[in-house]
């Protein structure tokens, strides 16, 4: 690892940099590519309808692990993901209700607006008010959490089920959901990486002083970086409704859909630090993180050790991620 | 009028004690000035709020809160944060509660503490030799926690979980009039906390590792052994809240504590400490604990609902710290 690193630093360390974040993902996708191959060898007939079920109950996680990512680049921390997920969730299942596929999708195109706007209104308080990021959206995940019970008390509402193939394709169709995960990917993420303002989201999170000094709108850039992060959420939120045909306004589920989506980006390569990773590992890191526990359930262990295996591997990737990164700084 | 008096003070070339103390204590007094108008406006609202046993329910409430707070002032105030304090309370709890059906009283109590030290230790050595970042360690730790007592619930951990009229006691029990039991418990441990914070030489390499952990390092101060004593302290104080509420409760389920985690964070930056590190200290927490305690007597006293209770502590949790800031920016 020193050497290969030695080898890369003539390069620049842009290219330095790309080389290890593209190693991580590699690392991220083989470890999938591996845990896939064993849940296969375990499931008699695995195929089509097995991906379509992996693809269809990871997208609500796999958006709030992009969400999470967004704003963990720029330098910052959204606790309050889980909560926007559950708002979004009751207010679109409680429009939802009886509405066909064109109502359901005005419904949705709605519902993203909201969250974008309340995302993009998180990153303005973060940048006027200059308390820590971790704080205002601790703030926020109460006040969303609040809303969401105001507008649906106990679980309920629906969705139509036009609305349900849509997101998440019905049978062993997986194509939907793959199609609805990578939309926002190359719709928002891919233009705005290349933008100017996307390579000041990673400015601002890598140095926050050097990127102002530089000239970086901090509050542009943090609005802009928390109004995807809302939209992404606003998605998340979407897709458990078309998963669950309905809305539940319940706090614990907002509260381990964040920590999923912390361990899920840890695990993909983005740096709590800020300004490293994409949104692709973290992605695969939430689709390993679902592998688990049915591999452990085809192996005959109790799923409830399930959990124990994702902390135990979280901690130990960001571990050796340390490791890593220690010896690379103590190489001349 | 204070703060033009102090304005003036600070004009003046030579600044008097008692002014320099009403600057230094100015966030303290603040948060007394809101403690009091939130009690204040609680005995408007319904005048048996300042009944005695109004008063002895709201500390019942705050103990617990105030110890996990505690423990969270001492990993913030060192740079880091400790998500796992909710389920290291509710696994204490929970082996006590088990222990408690069959044994004394007195060792279900310690096997709960000694859980409390082994998660804390794990915790702090990963996080202190290994350098794992605290938020991910901790939170991976919370996840182990809950999966190793969602199966130890069923296998090694089964079978009841009743407090022992011991637990039940300091728990929800009282000494005279409105002196619960657990507030005894915190009276000490808390005590402890802020004379060990400015006086130990522990208390203040804390401080002097949120500070600044190169400048530590470089004058000799070994950072891994603050660090594992702040999370081992943290994940005691964490259980020890844990067997007090479950003492209360009277019985342990996996979601007893959890509700506390976000709390115990607000309580701490309510009461000003950073979360960056270095900044802050216990008698700013107890205040925190205590104004989300009388908060949520309030909402609970104005009947509003779940829904609008949950986005005022919000906008509250918000509103002081955004004051907070300022008030520290322009000092």
């Amino acid at each position: 690892m020193a050497t290969a690193t030695a080898t890369t630093r003539p390069l620049g360390p842009a290219a330095g940099r790309l080389a290890r974040r593209h190693a991580w993902t590699g690392a991220v996708v083989t470890f999938f590519v591996l845990l896939l191959a064993w849940n296969a060898s375990q499931t008699r007939n695995f195929g089509a309808f097995e991906i379509q079920t992996l693809l269809a109950s990871t997208l609500p996680l796999a958006y709030l692990a992009m969400a999470q990512s967004v704003v963990v680049i720029g330098g910052g921390i959204d606790l309050s993901v889980g909560a926007m997920l559950v708002l979004i969730n009751c207010l679109s299942a409680r429009f939802m209700e009886g509405t066909d596929l064109r109502g359901s999708l005005l419904v949705a195109a709605g519902c993203l607006a909201v969250a974008a706007a309340l995302g993009a209104l998180t990153g303005l308080v973060i940048t006027v008010s200059r308390i820590p990021d971790i704080i205002v959206t601790l703030a926020a995940s109460f006040v969303w959490g609040g809303a969401a019970l105001f507008v649906l008390h106990t679980p309920g509402g629906g969705t139509s089920t036009g609305f349900q193939a849509l997101v998440l394709g019905s049978g062993s169709a997986w194509w939907p959901a793959l199609l609805c995960l990578l939309a926002p990917l190359l719709l928002v993420w891919a233009p705005l990486r290349r933008s100017r303002t996307g390579i000041a989201v990673y400015a601002l999170g890598s140095d926050r002083n050097a990127a102002y000094l530089s000239g970086v709108d901090p509050l542009c850039t943090r609005v802009v970086a928390y109004a995807v992060d809302g939209l992404l959420c606003g998605l998340a939120g979407l897709a458990t409704t078309a998963f669950t045909a309905g809305g539940s306004p319940q706090s614990t589920i907002a509260m381990n859909a964040t920590l999923n989506s912390v361990a899920a980006i840890v695990l993909g390569g983005v740096a709590l630090s800020g300004g490293v990773g994409g949104l692709m590992g973290p992605v695969f890191a939430v689709w390993c993180l679902y592998l688990i526990p049915n591999i452990m359930l085809g192996l005959g262990v109790d799923p409830s050790y399930g959990e124990v295996v994702k902390g135990v591997v979280v901690v130990l990737v960001v571990l050796a991620g340390g490791l890593l990164r220690a010896r690379r700084n103590r190489a001349p | 009028m204070t703060q033009a008096a102090v304005r003036d003070e600070d004009a003046a070339p030579e600044r008097s004690l008692l002014a320099r103390v009403a600057a230094a204590d100015r966030p303290t007094l603040a948060l007394i000035g809101v403690l009091v108008a939130l009690v204040v406006a609680n005995g408007l609202i319904d005048r048996n709020f300042l009944s005695l046993s109004q008063l002895r329910n709201t500390l019942l409430v705050t103990a617990p809160l105030a110890l996990l707070a505690g423990g969270q002032t001492l990993c913030m105030l060192t740079g880091g944060i400790d998500l796992s304090v909710a389920m290291t309370a509710t696994a204490a709890a929970y082996v006590t509660g088990v222990q408690s059906a069959d044994g004394p009283a007195v060792l279900a109590i310690a096997a709960g503490l000694l859980v409390g030290v082994v998660v804390g230790l794990v915790n702090g050595l990963a996080i202190g030799v290994f350098k794992v970042n605290p938020l991910i360690m901790t939170l991976g730790m919370s996840g182990i926690l809950t999966g190793l007592l969602t199966v130890g619930s069923q296998t090694f951990l089964g079978g009841a979980t009743r407090m022992s009229e011991l637990v039940l006691e300091l728990g929800g029990g009282t000494i005279v009039g409105p002196i619960p039991w657990n507030l005894v418990v915190w009276l000490l441990l808390g005590g402890a906390l802020v004379v060990g914070l400015r006086r130990t030489g522990l208390g203040r390499l804390i401080y002097a590792v949120g500070d600044n952990r190169v400048a530590c390092r470089l004058a000799g101060v070994r950072i891994w052994q603050v660090e594992t004593a702040v999370y081992t302290l943290c994940a005691l104080l964490a259980a020890v809240a844990g067997i007090l509420i479950g003492g209360r409760s009277g019985s342990v389920d996996l979601q007893l504590a959890g509700s506390y985690l976000l709390p115990s964070v607000a309580a701490a930056v309510i009461g000003g400490t950073s979360i960056l590190g270095g900044i802050g200290g216990y008698t700013g927490t107890i205040l925190g604990a205590l104004i989300l305690a009388v908060l949520d007597t309030m909402l609970n006293l104005l009947t509003v609902d779940e829904a609008l209770k949950q986005v005022l502590y919000g906008c509250i949790i918000l509103a002081l710290s955004w004051a907070y800031a300022r008030g520290t920016a322009s000092a």
